[in-house]
């Protein structure tokens, strides 16, 4: 197993000919495996020893990974690829963040003899048995990760010298040296070598050099160097003669504690392969050499929160606004802009009160920046959507800086589109970003909000290849900039590819996408998938039927649910707690011209007026209760009583203002001047006559009321539109179709059940029962046919003689098998005495027969 | 209204099955010559319309009258159905006047 270690690496990676798995992806084993918590962060780290087989290096893995860890899957002894990584060389001391790795083995025992890693560890000077500290080589087992080694002890193996991890605190976490120590102790006793004094290892430790730690148990608090090699003699890696110079400082700031020490009992340390400790455990305490080394340019993939120095070349890919919060603190400023970067990885940074004074005016969004040293914190997923784990904070040592020429390695825009259809079975509220052809928009409108400001929002329909549209709502902004382009844009015939980053899906009557305040909208984008969609919708798109994952939003959220009258009382509509919105296809047959509008109150609430009724003051002047106040001026409102009349029934109806003014063709003051003032008596029932048997499409909404012990269901006209023959003849058509294809397969359709059904089973009487399916097409004249037609046949029953008839309906141009009478309203009682023997099926009417003549 | 002489919804391809009966169907006007009109039917067939000459140029005619060959209709009543007619719909109800709800009809 040895052989498969990969050889050398590690002395690569200190050597810095290694610095990231792009020049080698080694294989190596962990011999040390720590879990360090660092307070400032309240996150779990761990730290582990990475060998060889001939040396160690330390190595952080990146929280990502913490959970192989606890699995166990990663243990003292498991061998890893390194598949994603980082060397850094900070103060002297190399180590390894690791992002990614993966498992070659989950055990394995420990390949070779592996030199500890930095020095600074204390090796498990109390640890060892002086002979076994002397005479064996150091077994390094244990090289003790850099950083504070609190706890991680216990997980040094029994049979490994566990060098001491002596917890240097590089990376600042300076609690605890003190804290170190004791721990140490526990350690200690935990350890091979109970009989040392634990109190000995950290000023091992603080040895920068290896042999540092032996000499100043023995009182001396000379530089390291010597001791190096001195250790070298035990076999401590010898491999860090750099990490002396840096250590020598902190030698001597830790040679007071040491040498209090030293007084345990040296025995257990004679010969501890100590480690050089890592000079960070002193960087609080004595001075510490700070790296000065000349920015290099990394990537966003490698940033990492152990890291404060770093610089990255990216370019701000959208700014957003700058919001005024108000905390326990005090008041606050807040900014945040996503950037991204030559790999194409995103990152957002986000920036508080000064900070955001220092950078606002000068991040524009498109420029490319070099952004240095700013803090990485966990994402705030909530409000970060970009795929990136981290997000950076700037502080007032952050700086940034204009790069003047343009990186055209950096794109402009990254983008994860999905398909429209794949947004269908996406969870509601999650962010997504997607691309289509806009194939319809509408202009703005303003909706009030709960708490009362308004806002403005755009509608629009997109489209694309999956052959699926979605509704796309633009919230604010968008609408007047992005929208006004692309409404001139679809209005002059080219429809435009729009790309939304950082959409939300809403589920609101079927699936939606909002924009929100991070979103952005790039109208025409220069990328490889707007070509494509281009490209599709010349060719096919146009016109490619697009199913609408979005039902329409008619302002009342409800689906066009197509109904006929009588489905109203049979489905019980409105009877359950919410109303029930409805479609029909219907004749005002009668119109009540009493009390066709009311005075309302003009006060305008937001967008709408209040319209609650307002009461005569006696002296011309008119109160409304809601708003308390007195207008001279009154609005007249329609509030018209109908009656709806379909092929199935009558109801009654009322229509308010919006489509009372439809039906009616003239505003209700007008009319109400008209009847009452003007006392024009024939004008007025001339319009009233007008407005009476057309058809419309009306939207109703059914709702139960309670008056008084008494519950009605009534009936409310949101919407009423002429209607438009060619299209409702279509929607007909594929109604027919729809049933006939489903007489295919007996199943009852909802349609079917529905429609006709409900037919036979309120009208007894053959009048309203009979189907006009084909009738209505035609344009003939409805309701006096049925009678007719249902009187007919009652004289015409029964087959005519000599001709093949279909038992069923008694046509002559197919059999009882394939007989369409299935299909259209049966006149159910009737026909099962007629003709006896029809199957049982629920529709099982015949169509008599007719003479277009009798008509 | 008068019955005594039912006539059958046709279009282009249903007309060969009425010659010499009354027909009437709806064309769209393609082009029109002295005593005649040419037009498309719903389905795309050319019909001659035979008879008085048309008084105003419209778009969509229905033409009531005997048929006389499988494309040509001797007219006797002209009904102007204006601009805004929708083919499909008519054509569909031709198909289904002759078919499945034939009964419904002559």
């Amino acid at each position: 197993m040895a052989a498969s270690l990969t050889a050398g690496a590690i002395a690569k990676m200190l050597n810095e000919k290694v610095k990231s798995e792009k020049e080698m992806m080694p294989i190596l084993q962990v011999t040390e495996l720590k879990m360090v918590q660092r307070a400032r962060q309240n996150q779990e780290t761990y730290k582990l020893s990475l060998s060889d087989g001939i040396q160690s290096q330390d190595g952080i893995l990146n929280a990502n990974l913490n959970l192989l860890v606890k699995q166990g899957k990663i243990q003292v002894g498991s061998v890893l690829r390194l598949s994603r990584f980082v060397c850094n060389n900070v103060q002297s001391r190399t180590f390894a963040i690791i992002m990614e790795l993966e498992i070659i083995a989950e055990q394995c025992n420990i390949i070779g003899n592996p030199l500890p890693a930095n020095p600074g560890k204390p090796r498990s000077s109390g640890q060892a048995s002086t002979d076994q500290t002397q005479q064996q080589q150091q077994q390094p087992g244990v090289v003790s990760v850099n950083t504070q080694s609190i706890g991680g002890f216990e997980q040094q193996q029994q049979g490994r010298r566990s060098e001491l991890s002596n917890g240097t605190v590089r990376y600042g976490v300076s609690n605890s040296i003190q804290h170190q120590v004791g721990e140490r102790r526990a350690f200690d006793t935990g350890s091979e070598f109970p009989g040392t004094k634990p109190s000995v290892r950290p000023f091992v430790s603080s040895n920068a050099g290896y042999g540092s730690s032996v000499q100043e148990r023995h009182g001396l608090t000379n530089s390291p160097q010597p001791q190096v090699g001195e250790k070298r003699a035990f076999g401590t890696a010898s491999g860090f003669p750099e990490t002396s110079p840096p250590v020598r400082p902190f030698a001597t700031g830790c040679g007071s504690a040491r040498q209090e020490q030293t007084r345990a009992p040296p025995r257990a340390y004679s010969r501890p392969p100590v480690q050089p400790q890592p000079p960070s455990m002193y960087a609080n305490m004595g001075p510490v050499a700070r790296n000065e080394a000349p920015l290099s340019i990394s990537s966003i993939a490698a940033l990492n929160p152990y890291q404060g120095r770093w610089t990255i070349k990216v370019r701000v890919t959208s700014k957003g606004e700058l919001r005024r919060f108000n905390s326990t603190r005090g008041e606050g400023k807040v900014f945040s802009f996503d950037l991204v970067d030559a790999a194409g990885d995103e990152i957002r940074v986000t920036c508080f009160n000064d900070v955001v004074d220092k950078f606002f005016d000068m991040i524009v969004a498109g420029n490319v920046y070099l952004i240095t040293k700013g803090n990485l914190k966990p994402a705030r997923k909530e409000y970060n959507h970009l795929p990136n784990d981290y997000e950076i904070h700037l502080d007032n040592a952050s700086t940034i800086q204009q790069c003047y020429e343009d990186d055209a390695a950096i794109p402009r825009n990254q983008f994860h589109f999905r398909e429209i259809c794949a947004i269908e079975s996406m969870e509601s509220n999650s962010i997504t970003d997607v691309i289509g052809i806009v194939s319809s928009i509408s202009p703005t409108g303003s909706i009030m909000r709960k708490n009362g400001t308004e806002a403005q929002k755009r509608a629009l329909q997109l489209k694309d290849m999956s052959g699926r549209s979605v509704e796309v709502t633009m919230w604010g902004n968008f609408c007047n900039a992005e929208g006004q382009r692309l409404q001139s844009l679809c209005d002059s015939g080219v429809f435009p590819v729009l790309a939304v980053k950082a959409g939300r899906i809403s589920e609101f009557n079927g699936k939606q996408v909002s924009t929100i305040g991070s979103s952005q909208l790039v109208v025409e984008p220069d990328l490889p998938e707007a070509r494509e969609l281009r490209a599709w919708y010349e060719r096919e798109g146009r016109n490619a039927p697009c199913i609408s994952i979005s039902r329409e939003f008619t302002g009342a959220g409800r689906q066009e649910v197509r109904k006929v009258i009588t489905q109203i009382k049979d489905e019980n509509l409105g009877t359950s707690e919410k109303p029930d919105w409805i479609t029909v296809s219907a004749t005002i047959s009668f119109m009540k011209v009493e009390n066709f509008c009311y005075t309302a109150c003009p006060n305008m609430n937001g967008d709408r007026p209040c319209s609650k009724k307002v009461t005569n003051n006696g002296d011309g002047t008119w109160r409304c209760e809601k708003c308390d106040k007195c207008f001279d001026e009154c609005d007249y409102r329609y509030i018209l009583q109908l009656q709806l009349q379909d092929h199935t029934g009558v109801t009654w109806a009322t229509a308010f203002q919006e489509p009372g003014e439809v039906i009616m063709g003239i505003p209700a003051k007008e009319l109400y001047y008209m009847k009452n003032e003007d006392r024009d008596e024939e004008k007025f029932e001339d319009i009233v006559r007008k407005a009476a048997f057309t058809k419309y499409i009306f939207k109703l909404k059914i709702k139960e009321e309670t008056f008084s012990d008494e519950s009605r269901v009534k009936a409310t006209v949101v919407k009423a539109e002429r209607l438009d023959y060619s299209s409702d003849t279509r929607s007909l058509l594929e109604a027919m179709n729809k049933l006939r294809t489903e007489d295919a397969n007996p199943e009852s359709s909802n349609f079917r059940s529905g429609a006709f059904n409900s037919g036979i089973g309120t009208s007894g009487t053959r009048e309203t029962s009979s189907v006009d399916v084909p009738r209505r097409e035609f344009g003939l004249p409805a309701a006096n046919q049925v009678n007719q037609f249902g009187n007919q046949h009652n004289s015409d029953s029964g087959p005519l003689g000599g001709v093949t008839l279909c038992d069923a309906c008694g046509s002559n141009n197919h059999v009882f098998a394939n007989c369409p009478s299935f299909l259209s309203e049966p006149q159910g009682q009737h026909v099962n005495s007629a003709y006896g023997n029809t199957p049982g099926r629920n529709a099982g009417g015949g169509m008599p027969r007719q003479h277009v003549g009798s008509y | 209204m008068d019955t005594s002489s039912p006539s059958a919804f046709v279009n282009g391809s249903l007309m060969r099955r009425y010659i010499g009966q009354k027909v009437r169907t709806v064309v769209q006007v393609i082009g029109s010559d002295v005593g005649s009109v040419v037009g498309k039917s719903t389905d795309d067939l050319q019909i001659f319309v035979k008879g008085s000459p048309p008084t105003t140029p419209t778009t969509y005619l229905e033409v009531i009258g005997i048929a006389e060959s499988e494309n040509s209709i001797r007219a006797e009543v002209k009904t102007n159905f204006g601009n805004n007619f929708d083919p499909l719909n008519y054509n569909e109800l031709c198909k289904l006047a002759n078919g499945e709800f034939k009964h419904f009809f002559i």
